[in-house]
C-alpha cells in the first residue's frame, strides 16, 4: 500500500468507525484484563466448591434448551413452510409471538399458573376435590428452566429456519419429490442437511439468550454464571471474583462462536441464489391435516395463549392499585430510555457499515466483528464491567477536579449514560446486522453512481445511502427497540437510583412476591413487542415482495 | 492529448497477479473509443480505475489537462469531471427521471438547472417520461436516463460499462445508432466496454483489444473515417 492509499483509509469514517469500536471493546478489555489478575480467598473457594456447579448447571440448561428449541422451532419451520393446514397463514407469523414474552415475565406467569394457589390447582381442589401432589407441579427446578427457556425463544430458529426454507429451497424439495422421496425422508435427507447453517445460527442465538439471561434463573434459584457473578458481587461484594467469573463466562461464549465455525466448516454456504421462488405448500390428506394442526396449535397455546390470558386475568384482578400516575412515568423512561439507545445504536451501525462497506479491507473485516460481539457477551458480564469502568471514569474526574479545585464535579454513574452505554454495547449487532445486510442487498453501484455525478460520501450518504436503505433502517430500529425494552440484567444493575422501567418494576414486584402486580407492566410490553413484531414482519414481507 | 493514461498497474486485494499490467492510452477530444475483450481480460476494471472507483498500484490518469491520479495523489471519483453509464445503470429507484438527471447538476443555479435538464430531457426523448419513476420505464428508457444522467453535468469524459448488456439483440442495433449520433452531437469524449465486436465496430472509432490486463491490438473502425478522420492512429 502506498501512502496515498493510506491516506484514502484515514477519513471521517475511520475515525468515527475506530472511536465507536473501542467504547465497545473497552469493558471487555476490563474483564479480560482482570483474568490474570492475582486470586484472592474468595476466588479460591468459588473455583473449588461453587464453580463445577455454576458449570453444571449452565451447561445443562443450554444443551437442554439448545436440543429442545431445535426439535421444535425447526418442525415448525418445516410444517408451515412445506404443507397446507387449517390457519397456516395465521400460525405462519402468530409462532413468531412467544418472541414478545420476555422469559422471565413467562417463568413467573408459569410459576402463578401451576403453583399451589394457582388456577390449576385450585380448580382441581375446589371443583373435583383433588389435592395433587406437589412435586408434580413444581417448575421451579432446573428442568423447568429448560421448559421455559424453550417455550420463550424457539422462535430465534423458527423465524431463521422458515425464511430460509422458504426462499432458498423450494427447487431442492421439488426435485426431491420428483425424484420419488417421501416427505418425512426428504425432511432428514435434503432439509435438516441443507439448512443447517440456518439453523446453528439460530440455536446460537437462543444460547447466547439462556447465557444471558438473569431474571429466569434468579426467580427459579437455579446457580448459573448470571446468578453466580451478581451474588459474588452483592453478596461477598468481591469485584475481583465476580470479573473473574465473567471472564469465565465470555471464554465459554467464545469457544460456543469457535465451534459453531468449526462445525459449520466449509460448509458455510448460504444458497443465495437470486432467484427467490417460494415453496407452494401442499395441502395434507386425513388426519395428518389435524395431527400437523393439532401439534401448531398446542405450541401456540402453551408459548403465547395460557401465559398472555394469565396475565390479562392477572392485569385486570389488580389493575387500580397498579394503573396510578407512577405507571405512566414507567412507560415513559422505558420508551425514553430505549428510544435514545436505539438511536445511538443506529447512528453507529450506519456509520460502521458504510465504512467497512466503503472502505473493504482486513482492518475493516476485523471491525465488522468485533461490533457484532457485544451481543454474545452476556448481560451479567457487560454490567460488572461497566460499573467498573465507570467508578474508575469518576475517579478520574474528581481527580481532575481536584486538581483544578471545582467545587462541583460530574459523576457518570449516577446517570442514565452508564446504562445507555451498556445498551450500546449489547444490542449493537443486532442493529449493526440488519443494516449491514441492507446495504448488501442495495449494492454499491448507486452509491458509485453519485459519486460519479459529483457528491463526496457524506453527502451521498444522506442523499442515496440512507434513503435506500430505508427499510432496512427501520427494521432495525423496531428490532433492537423490542429487544432493550424486554432487557433485565442490564437495566436491573445500571439504573440510576429512583429510576425504574417496566421490566425491572415488574421483576421487582416478582421479588417481592407481588406476581398479580406486575402483570400490568409486564402485560404492556407484551403488547408493544408483539405490536412491533407484527409490523417489523409486514415490513420484512413487503420488503421480500 | 485529452485523455492520458500511462502505464497503469493494479491488483485486487488478496490476488497474487496483477489484474492490469501497464495499461497505457492516449484520446483525442471528442474521439468514441471501445475497450473490448473477453471477462476477466480486465476491461471494467480500467473503467472503474479512470473513474477514481479503484484506487491502481501505479499509473498517472490525465484527463482534460486535470492530473486524476499519479504516484502522489488521487482525486476521489466526485471531483474528476467523469461521467459513467454503469452496467446496471444504478438509476435511483427512489427518484423520478427528472429528479435522477437533476441530481448531478448541484453546481449549477437554479435557473441553469432548469434549463439543462429539459435539455437533456429533449435530447434522450424522454420528456413525457420525466415524473415516472425507475421501475416504470423498458430497458431502452432506463439506459437513456441512466445516459442523459451521466452527460447532464457535461463530464470531460464519459464511461460507459457494456451499455448494451441488458437489452435484446433488437433494441441493441437502433439504441446503438441513436448512441453515437447522440455522443457525436454532444461532442463528448468516450469509452466504452464490450465484448462484442459487432457493438464496438458499430459505435467506436477505434476498439483496443485487450487481454491479460494488456492491449493486444488497436483498429480503427469504419466509423473513423467518415466522421473524424483527423485522429491519429496508433497501431
Amino acid at each position: 500500500m502506498n501512502w496515498h492509499a493510506v491516506k484514502r483509509q484515514l477519513n471521517g469514517w475511520a475515525i468515527l468507525s475506530f472511536l465507536a469500536i473501542l467504547l465497545i471493546v473497552l469493558p471487555g478489555i476490563v474483564v479480560l484484563v482482570e483474568l490474570f489478575a492475582p486470586v484472592n480467598d474468595n476466588w479460591q473457594h468459588i473455583q473449588e466448591y461453587l464453580l463445577p456447579r455454576y458449570v453444571r448447571n449452565t451447561l445443562f440448561i443450554m444443551v437442554a434448551t439448545g436440543v429442545l428449541t431445535t426439535v421444535i422451532g425447526t418442525s415448525l419451520a418445516w410444517f408451515v413452510t412445506v404443507y397446507d393446514f387449517p390457519f397456516r397463514r395465521f400460525f405462519k407469523w402468530a409462532l413468531i409471538l412467544p418472541l414478545a414474552i420476555p422469559p422471565y415475565i413467562g417463568a413467573y406467569t408459569y410459576h402463578g399458573i401451576l403453583n399451589y394457589t394457582g388456577v390449576i390447582q385450585t380448580t382441581l381442589r375446589n371443583q373435583f376435590g383433588i389435592t395433587v401432589d406437589q412435586s408434580y407441579f413444581n417448575i421451579m427446578s432446573i428442568q423447568g428452566t429448560v421448559f421455559i427457556f424453550t417455550l420463550f425463544l424457539y422462535p430465534y430458529i423458527y423465524t431463521i429456519t422458515r425464511a430460509f426454507l422458504h426462499n432458498q429451497s423450494s427447487s431442492m424439495i421439488e426435485n426431491a419429490r420428483i425424484l420419488g422421496r417421501g416427505s418425512w425422508d426428504i425432511f432428514f435427507t435434503v432439509v435438516i442437511p441443507i439448512s443447517r447453517v440456518a439453523i446453528i445460527g439460530g440455536v446460537s442465538l437462543v444460547l447466547m439468550e439462556v447465557l444471558n439471561d438473569y431474571g429466569v434463573v434468579k426467580y427459579f434459584g437455579i446457580q448459573t454464571f448470571s446468578t453466580a457473578i451478581f451474588s459474588t458481587w452483592f453478596g461477598m461484594k468481591d469485584t475481583s471474583s465476580a470479573l473473574k467469573l465473567a471472564g469465565t463466562l465470555m471464554i465459554l461464549v467464545i469457544a460456543i462462536l469457535t465451534m459453531e465455525r468449526l462445525v459449520r466448516g466449509r460448509k458455510q454456504f448460504s444458497y443465495a441464489s437470486t432467484k427467490v421462488k417460494p415453496l407452494k405448500p401442499r395441502p395434507l390428506q386425513g388426519w395428518h391435516r389435524y395431527a400437523v394442526f393439532a401439534y401448531v396449535s398446542l405450541v401456540f397455546a402453551i408459548a403465547f395463549v395460557i401465559p398472555f390470558t394469565q396475565l390479562t386475568a392477572w392485569t385486570f384482578l389488580t389493575f387500580d392499585t397498579v394503573f396510578t400516575e407512577e405507571f405512566w412515568q414507567l412507560v415513559w423512561n422505558t420508551v425514553r430510555v430505549a428510544f435514545t439507545a436505539t438511536v445511538i445504536i443506529l447512528l453507529f451501525a450506519l456509520i460502521i457499515a458504510n465504512y467497512t462497506r466503503l472502505f473493504p479491507s482486513n482492518m475493516t473485516r476485523v471491525i465488522s466483528k468485533v461490533t457484532t460481539l457485544g451481543y454474545s457477551i452476556p448481560g451479567a458480564a457487560i454490567a460488572i464491567a461497566v460499573i467498573t469502568l465507570f467508578l474508575w471514569l469518576d475517579d478520574k474526574v474528581l481527580d481532575l477536579a481536584r486538581a483544578l479545585d471545582l467545587s462541583q464535579t460530574f459523576v457518570f454513574r449516577t446517570t442514565l449514560i452508564m446504562l445507555i452505554f451498556a445498551y450500546v454495547i449489547r444490542f449493537l449487532a443486532i442493529g449493526y446486522n440488519s443494516i449491514e445486510s441492507g446495504f448488501e442487498k442495495v449494492g454499491k453501484s448507486f452509491t458509485e453512481a453519485s459519486r460519479m455525478l459529483g457528491w463526496n460520501t457524506v453527502q451521498t450518504f444522506f442523499r442515496v445511502d440512507i434513503p435506500m436503505i430505508k427499510g432496512a433502517i427501520m427494521s432495525a430500529f423496531i428490532l433492537v427497540f423490542i429487544d432493550i425494552m424486554k432487557e433485565l440484567p442490564l437495566t436491573l444493575f445500571l439504573q440510576p437510583f429512583n429510576f425504574s422501567t417496566l421490566a425491572t418494576q415488574a421483576f421487582k414486584y416478582v421479588s417481592d412476591e407481588k406476581i398479580h402486580e406486575a402483570a400490568l407492566a409486564s402485560i404492556v410490553i407484551v403488547l408493544m413487542s408483539g405490536l412491533l413484531i407484527f409490523v417489523s414482519h409486514k415490513v420484512l414481507d413487503k420488503e421480500a415482495d | 492529448m485529452f485523455v492520458q493514461i500511462n502505464d497503469l498497474h493494479f491488483s485486487y486485494k488478496g490476488a497474487h497477479e496483477e489484474t492490469i499490467k501497464g495499461f497505457s492510452i492516449s484520446i483525442t477530444k471528442g474521439e468514441i473509443v471501445s475497450l473490448l475483450g473477453d471477462s476477466g481480460s480486465g476491461k471494467s476494471t480500467i473503467l472503474r480505475l479512470i473513474a477514481g472507483l479503484e484506487m491502481p498500484n501505479q499509473g498517472v490518469v490525465v484527463v482534460n489537462n486535470c492530473v486524476c491520479c499519479d504516484d502522489c495523489q488521487f482525486m476521489p471519483p466526485e471531483d474528476r469531471g467523469v461521467g459513467m453509464v454503469f452496467q446496471d445503470y444504478a438509476l435511483f429507484p427512489h427518484m423520478t427521471v427528472e429528479k435522477n438527471i437533476r441530481f448531478g447538476l448541484h453546481k449549477l443555479n437554479r435557473k441553469e438547472r432548469n434549463a439543462r435538464v429539459e435539455e437533456m430531457l429533449a435530447l434522450v426523448n424522454l420528456t413525457e417520461f420525466r415524473h415516472r419513476y425507475p421501475y416504470e420505464l423498458s430497458g431502452g428508457q432506463q439506459q437513456r436516463v441512466a445516459l442523459a444522467r451521466a452527460l447532464a453535468p457535461k463530464p470531460a469524459l464519459l464511461i460507459l460499462d457494456e451499455p448494451f448488456s441488458n437489452l435484446d439483440t433488437s433494441l441493441q442495433h437502433r439504441i446503438r445508432d441513436d448512441l453515437r449520433r447522440l455522443l457525436k452531437q454532444t461532442g463528448t469524449t468516450t469509452i466504452f466496454v464490450t465484448h462484442d465486436e459487432e457493438d464496438a465496430e458499430a459505435l467506436a472509432d477505434r476498439i483496443v483489444y485487450l487481454g491479460e490486463g494488456k492491449i493486444k491490438k488497436q483498429v480503427m473502425t469504419e466509423n473513423n473515417k467518415t466522421f473524424n478522420p483527423q485522429i491519429p492512429c496508433f497501431v
